[in-house]
C-alpha cells in the first residue's frame, strides 16, 4: 500500500505539525488519524491531502510518501517498526524517534534530531541534518541504540552525542563536540569536524577529513589503515577521553 | 521613614541587609547596597497607567480593558508564548503556569538566555552545591570561571567569599586563595591570586586538562591548552588540591560560550574529580534576582525548571526546540505575553522582529526596549518596593521581598490572576 501525503496550504505555515501518528503501523488499521497544530488538534485530511493506492496486510507492506511543505513536520516516524517513509522534500524536528526497524528516506535537509534514541532500521538522508542528529533525550544517558543513520551532507553539532550502538554516517561535515559523550556504536564522518567525541568511554569514530580543535585528553595509540568509499587510508589512533577514564578509539586520517 | 533589613530585588545575591528611608510613595535613600541597588530603588521611570498602541501612537487605556484585550490575544492564538517571570515574585510565576496550561502555551523564563545549559548540565550529572553561608564559613579557594562578580554581582565577594570573614576563616582576604578564569582581565581578575587567561572557546579543554592533572594523567597535557600554559594548569590543579573546601562559581562566560551546557557538565565532573581528594562545590551566578525561583515554580509544577511546552496538553521540555528564543527565530508563536523580562534589548534581532510582528503584550513597571515592540503595555508594582513576595537566591534559598509602601499600582499577582480568571471563563471551564 502507498499512501501519499501532500500538505495543504495553512494560514500560518511556520507553527509546527506534530505528527507522531505518521508511521506505517498506523495506516494499517485507518485509524481516525490526528495531528496537533500548535495547541490545536487536527484530523490528519485537514492538514493533508491523502491518496492512498493498493492493500497491505502488515505494516512492512506500508509506504508513506510525504510532500509538500514537509519542512515544519515534528516527530514523523516516532516509535515507527516496519515499512517505509519517503519525504520529498525536508523534514522537521525529531524524524524516526525511536524508530526500531523500517526504512526513512529524507530527499530534501532534516531538522535536529533525526533519528534520536533510535534501536534499530535505517533512515538516509540526501541532504544536511540540524544539531543533534542520532543523539539522545535531554537528560538521557544513552542515545541511539541500534540501526544506521546516513547522512550525505552535513551535520549540525552534538552529531551522535550519547551514541551506543548501530552506525552514523556522515559523509559532509559536522559540527561541534561530535560525538561527545559516545558509549558505543561506530560514527563515521567523511568529512571535518570540531572538538570530537569529548568524554567519550567506548565506542569508534572515525574522521576522514579535519578534526579541527583536538581535545587535549586523548592518548596517541598508533597507526591503523582503514577504508572509505573504495580507498584505503592511514589513520592516527586515539584512546579517551583520559578525562573521563574512557576506552574509547578515535581514528583521524593521517594527512 | 528608614526601613532597616530590606531585601535588594536586583542581582541573584538577594542582599538583605539594606537600609532604605522612605517618603511616601518614593525611595529616597538606600544604605549598604551597591550602585545597582540604588539604581534599583530610587529609579523612577514607571508608567502612569496601561497603554496600548492606536496606529502610530500610543493611547492610555484602563487596566480592565488593557487585561480583557490580552486575554482575547491569547485565547485566539494557536502557539501562544508567555516569556519572562524571573524579575518577579513566585506567587506570579506560579500563576503563569497555570496559566499557560489553560491556554495550551509555551512558557519559558529568562534562563533560557542565561543559565539553561547550567540545568541541562546538572540533570545530566548532577550538582554538587552547598549555600552561599558555607562557602561563607568555609571555602579557603574561590574560583571564578567566567564571570565578574564585581562588576555584575558587587557584593557578591564582600557578602560571601573574597572579602568576608567568616566562622572558619578569620582572616578571609588573608586566608582565601582566588582564582579567576576568563578570557579578558577583568575587574575581578586584577585581585585575584591566580589569573587564567584562556582563549575564546578554549573552556572545556581546559577543564578536561584539569580533571586530567587532578586524577594524575599529567603527562598526557600538552605544552598548551587554549591559549594556557601547562605550567599554569599544574600550579592551578594544585591550587584547587590545596583547598580544605572550594567553592567554584560559574558564569555566562562558561554557560554561553561554544560547547554550552557540556562546558557546565565538565566543570561539576571536574568538581566530582577534586572531591576524590577534597571538597568542593560548584555554582552558578545567577544574574535576575528571582531566576532562581522562576525555575523552581517551574519545576514544582510543570516538572521541568524552563522552556515547557504545553501545546499537548502536557508538559514538554526540550531546550534548542521549546526554548523561547528558537520558537521566535523559527516564527512559530502567534501571540506573546511578556512579563517582568526585557527580550526586546537581550534576544537576537530576528526574535525581536518577530515580537514586533505578532500581538506582544507586556506587563512590567517601566517601559523598556521590548515596549517598542508591544501591542498593550501593563504597568505593575516592582516586587521589593510596592510588591511582596518570595525569590530565591543564587543558591537556591527562599527569601520573602518586602513591601515598603503601598503604591498605586497592582501586583503581577493581581494582574495574572484576573488575566487568568477571563481566559478561564473564555475556556468555559
Amino acid at each position: 500500500m502507498r499512501v501519499i501525503l501532500q500538505t495543504k496550504p495553512r494560514k500560518n505555515p511556520h507553527i509546527p505539525i506534530e505528527a507522531e501518528a505518521v508511521i506505517p503501523q498506523n495506516f494499517l488499521r485507518k485509524n481516525d488519524i490526528r495531528v496537533y497544530e500548535g495547541n490545536k488538534e487536527r484530523k490528519l485530511e485537514e492538514i493533508f491531502y491523502i491518496t492512498t493506492e493498493g492493500p497491505a496486510v502488515s505494516p512492512d507492506q506500508v509506504e508513506i510518501v510525504l510532500a509538500g511543505e514537509t519542512g515544519t513536520l515534528k516527530r514523523v516516524g516516532e516509535y515507527m517498526n516496519a515499512g517505509r517513509i519517503v519525504v520529498e522534500g525536508d523534514i522537521g524536528m525529531h524524524c524516526g524517534n525511536f524508530m526500531s526497524a523500517g526504512e526513512i528516506i529524507i530527499r530534501g535537509n532534516a531538522d535536529a534530531w533525526l533519528g534520536r534514541e533510535m534501536r534499530g532500521g535505517m533512515i538516509r538522508c540526501e541532504g544536511n541534518a540540524g544539531h543533534y542528529c542520532a543523539a539522545g533525550y535531554r537528560g538521557e544517558k544513552r542515545g541511539m541504540r541500534g540501526g544506521t543513520v546516513e547522512v550525505m551532507g552535513n551535520s549540525g553539532d552534538f552529531t551522535a552525542e550519547y551514541l551506543c550502538g548501530g552506525e552514523v554516517r556522515i559523509h559532509g561535515d559536522c559540527g561541534d563536540l561530535t560525538g561527545v559523550e559516545m558509549r558505543g556504536g561506530t560514527l563515521i564522518i567523511g568529512g571535518n569536524c570540531h572538538r570530537p567525541c569529548g568524554n567519550m568511554t567506548g565506542g569508534t569514530c572515525m574522521i576522514f577529513g579535519n578534526a579541527d580543535a583536538m581535545l587535549p585528553t586523548f592518548r596517541s595509540n598508533g597507526i591503523e589503515e582503514r577504508e572509505y568509499e573504495g580507498q584505503r587510508f592511514q589513520m592516527m589512533v586515539f584512546r579517551g577521553d583520559v578525562a573521563n577514564r574512557g576506552k574509547g578509539t578515535l581514528l583521524i586520517r593521517k594527512k | 521613614m528608614k526601613i532597616e533589613d530590606v531585601v535588594c530585588p536586583f542581582c541573584g545575591c538577594l542582599c538583605d541587609d539594606l537600609v532604605v528611608e522612605v517618603e511616601g510613595t518614593r525611595v529616597v535613600s538606600v544604605e549598604n547596597g551597591c550602585t545597582l541597588a540604588s539604581e534599583k530603588f530610587m529609579g523612577d521611570h514607571r508608567l502612569k497607567s496601561p497603554i496600548r498602541r492606536a496606529g502610530k501612537r500610543w493611547e492610555e487605556t484602563s487596566y480592565n480593558e488593557a487585561i480583557r484585550e490580552t486575554a482575547e490575544i491569547l485565547c485566539d492564538a494557536d502557539r501562544p508564548l508567555l516569556y519572562g517571570w524571573s524579575g518577579t515574585h513566585g506567587e506570579a510565576q506560579s500563576i503563569g503556569i497555570h496559566l499557560a496550561e489553560l491556554l495550551g502555551a509555551l512558557v519559558d523564563n529568562t534562563s533560557t538566555v542565561c543559565h539553561g545549559p547550567s540545568i541541562m548540565a546538572i540533570q545530566e550529572v548532577g550538582h554538587p552545591g552547598c549555600t552561599l553561608g558555607q562557602v561563607k564559613n568555609r571555602a579557603d579557594v574561590i574560583v571564578y570561571w567566567g564571570t565578574n562578580p564585581i562588576d555584575a554581582h558587587p557584593r557578591h565577594m564582600s557578602r560571601y567569599t573574597t572579602f568576608a570573614d567568616g566562622f572558619f576563616l578569620k582572616e578571609a582576604f588573608r586566608d582565601r586563595k582566588v582564582i579567576v578564569v576568563d578570557v579578558r582581565k577583568t575587574e575581578s581578575a586584577n585581585i585575584a591570586d591566580e589569573f587564567v587567561k584562556i582563549q575564546p572557546g578554549g573552556d572545556y579543554a581546559v577543564l578536561s586538562a584539569l580533571r586530567a592533572i587532578v586524577m594524575g594523567k599529567r603527562g598526557i597535557i600538552p605544552l598548551s591548552v587554549s591559549g594556557v600554559s601547562r605550567e599554569q594548569l599544574f600550579r592551578v590543579a594544585a591550587l584547587l588540591l590545596s583547598a580544605k573546601f572550594g567553592a567554584i562559581f560559574f558564569g555566562l562566560g562558561l554557560t554561553m560560550s561554544p560547547g554550552k551546557y557540556k562546558n557546565i557538565r565538565n566543570a561539576i565532573e571536574l568538581t566530582e574529580e577534586l572531591n576524590r581528594h577534597t571538597k568542593y562545590t560548584i555554582s552558578p551566578m545567577r544574574g535576575h534576582w528571582n531566576v532562581y525561583g522562576s525555575n523552581e515554580v517551574f519545576t514544582w509544577i510543570s516538572g521541568y525548571p524552563y522552556a515547557v511546552d504545553f501545546a499537548r496538553g502536557i508538559a514538554f521540555y526540550n531546550p534548542g526546540e521549546t526554548t523561547s528564543v528558537d520558537v521566535l527565530r523559527r516564527k512559530e508563536c502567534d501571540a506573546c505575553l511578556v512579563v517582568a523580562s526585557d527580550p526586546g534589548a537581550h534576544f537576537p534581532k530576528a526574535c525581536a522582529e518577530h515580537l514586533a510582528q505578532i500581538p506582544t503584550i507586556q506587563i512590567d513597571p517601566h517601559t523598556n526596549a521590548t515596549t517598542h515592540l508591544s501591542r498593550i503595555q501593563i504597568p505593575v508594582a516592582v516586587t521589593g518596593i510596592d510588591a511582596e513576595g518570595t525569590a530565591y537566591r543564587m543558591d537556591g534559598v527562599p527569601i520573602r521581598t518586602r513591601m515598603l509602601f503601598k503604591g498605586n499600582y497592582p501586583s503581577d499577582t493581581e494582574i495574572l490572576e484576573r488575566l487568568y480568571a477571563l481566559v478561564k471563563e473564555a475556556k468555559g471551564l
